[in-house]
């Protein structure tokens, strides 16, 4: 028999919340802590050895949270495990070597990750292990429950009813592991509002929210997606004109994420003009899992795109998206709501095409964008850049990749490398072995970050040709594919011209010509927007460019 | 807008230097002089390290327009900012002062010059603000025949001594993403101070020496949509309308008495400049 004055067993985790929320009560008035004393909050409310999530990715940072955990004291708080889906901002590492935080789980580090891999090396910093985004969720909700959880939304109520609107991004699943596990959730918002009526809609409800603090400044956001119509060259349409020939009409691409970059905006933008030429309004491109990138825009307009479903948002096309709400995911109120574990398993599951760059790729096809010196992660990609085995739906692309007629064969989602041979600077994209193994064995990493292997690649598209890969029946076969299509690169230049002639005329690999492709006609000119302000123009004025993408 | 005009629209900005003299030419009757096959280069170039282009980047292009002689000369701003060096600024002034001995002979070529320039080419420095003056010398003379119409579309804009020419110029045409001033952004900002002129701050930038606001300034003549059958339109327009009655430049002395006006101890802002010209330039 268990004694009145012992802890109860079964709720351990629930009476040390409730110890800490008592330490704080004189301080907060109900939820509402007091933007000056937040270090101190952080302090009572946070114990050594926690697990703590900071929300922070790609593009939403709760910022002012983080740089209030990074002024806390170390002899306080120490060996903290921190939990950062993007370690973006300076502070996130300021935290270990302060001495606050000793191990970390995280997912991206793009900018951050030249200095991770110096905190590496000088001990100073631990990694548990890099994920990608939804594995980093999923972990949340199995080994890495956390005890404290800080995220970003734009106004909360007094009652701790969050609206967190178009940049919802990771808030929910974040909030949800420690809101139901006895954690402490604490939200920076832009903005207090007396009354829950003042709210826009509620994303978050106050019952899964401890607190809610004003942040001194507004959540930091970058925007990420916006490319410059005018920054495209003729390549990149030739490219487009190539994926969209031998790609999407051949396969009959419905549904389909598009990496970020020049080459995919490229293909959005020749869709209104090119696509139309040939008649695939309607057929292709219908279904999107995607950021809403500005260069969607005139696709959108000319009546292509059924439906967007967003991993978060994008600056300056809040107005754009409220205006387009068949399009887009949007609440009662208007405004949008992204969601970046959903859209991440659409992308995983959903769609039958993901296409996007990368830095390298080897001769199998693997492929990764880590170079030497820079722990950069993996982010989403890996989620859409791969064949989920778990799919059982069937759609005329999926199905389109099979090989044989056995009953018993699994129809296959279209994963598709779309990369220049050279990269800026003359550095060749095919490559004899990735920084990133190299990258591994410096790191102690168990393996090499793969962001993309070359098993779950299924095409691979440069200025060259088309590569096939699904069709290729030996290994062998597959690494004669990429090398006929891989240029004047170490990879390419191993290739006989004979075997490249043969593979075309098997047609596992494809040359603009054998597509119908002109490379004459690849000009800017087919680009339906040129310049921003043509976005612009497009949106009737609806879409706001941030201050440096604007020339007026 | 509906998406089909949009589709439809032929964008000005796009076009290279070649192409804009073509789209503003009546059609065929384009004819490049010093052009690429002359192999007319910068001397200087090389021995800096930097590679030439075959026409220095300056299309010298006759034909006509209005069924008239002309001379478009077309700055390429995609080549070292469209800067002007030795033989690149000799291009545009003999041009001009082709042009205008043609007028004292019984032909009236008229000249359009289309600014996308940084102004002078730092690597040949005083050869290129030597060629600069003899085009402010060119225009000067020309003007006084036929009417010097400049255009500048963008993305680079007009700066430095070739501001000045746009300045000397009869008629000048601008579009939104042009801007023009005599000191490029960087270099002010370096003067100034980041907290008096943020060069990176685009909208900041443009609104004070962008086309929109030296259009309501006063400063030019026609402020239109990057088009070019609205700049080719609006180029006849001004060519038909002749010498105009009184030049800008001849101003001078009313310019200076509004910048006499100017408190300098008070930020400037782009709305107070407006009201400042909307005054007038008489003296």
């Amino acid at each position: 028999m268990q004694s009145e004055n012992t802890a109860p067993l079964w709720g351990k985790r629930r009476a040390e919340k409730k110890r800490r929320l008592e330490h704080v009560a004189n301080l907060a008035d109900g939820k509402v802590l007091p933007t000056a004393r937040i270090v101190s909050a952080l302090e009572t409310l946070i114990a050594p050895g926690d697990r703590v999530v900071l929300e922070g990715n790609n593009q939403k940072q709760a910022d002012f949270l983080s740089r209030s955990l990074a002024q806390t004291r170390a002899d306080t708080l120490h060996d903290l495990h921190m939990i950062i889906p993007t370690v973006g901002r300076a502070e996130h590492l300021d935290l270990f070597e302060r001495g606050i935080a000793r191990k970390l789980d995280f997912s991206f580090a793009g900018p951050q990750s030249l200095r991770i891999s110096q905190l590496l090396k000088d001990g100073l910093l631990e990694v548990g292990a890099i994920h990608t985004y939804i594995e980093l969720y999923a972990r949340l909700y199995v080994d890495l429950i956390p005890n404290v959880v800080l995220v970003a939304g734009y106004k909360a109520d007094r009652q701790g009813n969050l609206y967190t609107g178009p940049s919802t991004e990771d808030t929910p699943p974040l909030v949800e592991a420690a809101a139901f596990h006895d954690g402490i959730v604490i939200a920076q918002v832009n903005e207090i509002v007396e009354d829950g009526s003042e709210l826009p809609r509620v994303d978050i409800p106050g019952s899964w929210v401890d607190f809610v603090v004003q942040a001194d400044k507004p959540f930091f956001i970058e925007p990420l997606f916006t490319r410059d119509p005018r920054l495209i060259k003729p390549v990149h349409v030739l490219m487009a004109m190539m994926a969209i020939r031998g790609i999407y009409e051949r396969h009959q691409v419905q549904s389909l994420n598009h990496g970020i970059g020049f080459n995919t905006a490229a293909i959005e933008l020749i869709l209104p003009t090119y696509a139309a030429k040939l008649g695939l309004k309607g057929k292709i491109c219908k279904n999107w899992t995607l950021n809403p990138h500005p260069t969607l825009i005139p696709a959108i307009e000319s009546g292509w795109v059924e439906s967007v479903h967003c991993f978060g948002g994008e600056l300056g096309m809040e107005d754009y998206i409220a205006a387009r709400p068949d399009v887009f995911f949007t609440g009662a109120d208007g405004s949008m709501r992204s969601n970046r574990m959903m859209c991440q398993l659409a992308g995983q599951y959903a769609v039958d095409l993901f296409i996007g760059s990368t830095l390298q790729i080897d001769g199998d096809g693997h492929s990764s964008t880590v170079t030497h010196g820079r722990l950069s992660g993996f982010g989403g990609a890996p989620n859409m850049g791969h064949d989920p085995h778990g799919r059982r739906h069937a759609t005329p692309a999926w199905l389109d990749l099979l090989q044989t007629d056995s009953p018993l064969e699994r129809g296959r989602k279209l994963v598709v490398q779309m990369v220049e041979t050279f990269q800026g600077g003359g550095k060749p994209t095919f490559v004899e072995s990735l920084d990133a193994v190299q990258v591994a064995r410096d790191s102690g990493m168990p393996l090499a970050p793969i962001m993309i292997y070359g098993d779950d690649v299924s095409h691979v598209l440069t200025e060259e040709g088309i590569a096939y890969l699904y069709k290729a029946r030996s290994l062998e076969e597959r690494k004669a594919m990429l090398a006929a299509v891989a240029g004047v690169t170490p990879i390419g230049m191993q290739q006989d011209r004979r075997e490249s002639e043969r593979l075309r005329s098997a047609g596992l690999i494809a040359l603009p010509e054998d597509l119908g492709v002109q490379r004459s006609e690849a000009t800017r000119s087919l680009l339906a927007a040129k310049s921003m302000s043509d976005l612009v123009a497009w949106s009737d004025g609806l879409y706001q460019p941030p201050a440096r993408f604007r020339s007026w | 807008m509906n998406s089909q005009s949009l589709l439809d629209r032929d964008s000005f900005i796009e076009l290279n230097a070649r192409s804009r003299a073509r789209a503003l030419l009546d059609a065929g009757s384009f004819r490049e002089l010093l052009g690429p096959f002359d192999r007319m280069t910068s001397p200087w170039l090389p021995r800096q390290g930097v590679v030439v282009q075959a026409d220095d980047g300056v299309i010298v292009a006759k034909g006509l327009i209005d069924g008239q002689p002309a001379v478009v000369l077309a700055i390429e701003g995609t080549f070292q900012g469209g800067s002007l060096g030795e033989v690149a600024g000799a291009k545009i002034a003999g041009a001009l002062e082709l042009a205008a001995e043609d007028n004292r002979r019984g032909t009236p070529t008229r000249a359009v010059i289309l600014f996308e320039t940084g102004g002078v080419r730092l690597q040949e420095a005083n050869l290129g603000l030597a060629a600069i003056a003899e085009i402010h010398a060119a225009i000067v003379d020309l003007r006084r025949y036929q009417p010097v119409i400049g255009v500048t579309a963008g993305t680079v804009g007009c700066f430095g001594g070739m501001s000045i020419a746009a300045a000397l110029c009869s008629y000048l045409i601008v579009c939104r993403e042009a801007r023009l001033g005599l000191n490029g952004p960087a270099v002010i900002e370096q003067e100034a101070g980041i907290e008096e002129y943020d060069s990176r701050d685009k909208p900041f930038i443009w609104s004070f020496t962008g086309g929109e606001q030296r259009f309501n300034s006063g400063l030019v003549d026609a402020y239109l949509e990057d088009d070019s059958t609205a700049i080719a339109a609006q180029v006849r327009t001004f060519l038909r309308q002749g010498r105009p009655d009184s030049l800008r430049s001849d101003c001078y002395a009313g310019f200076l008495a509004r910048l006499a006006e100017v408190d300098t101890r008070v930020q400037a802002t782009p709305a107070a400049v407006r009201e400042l010209y909307k005054k007038g330039f008489q003296a």
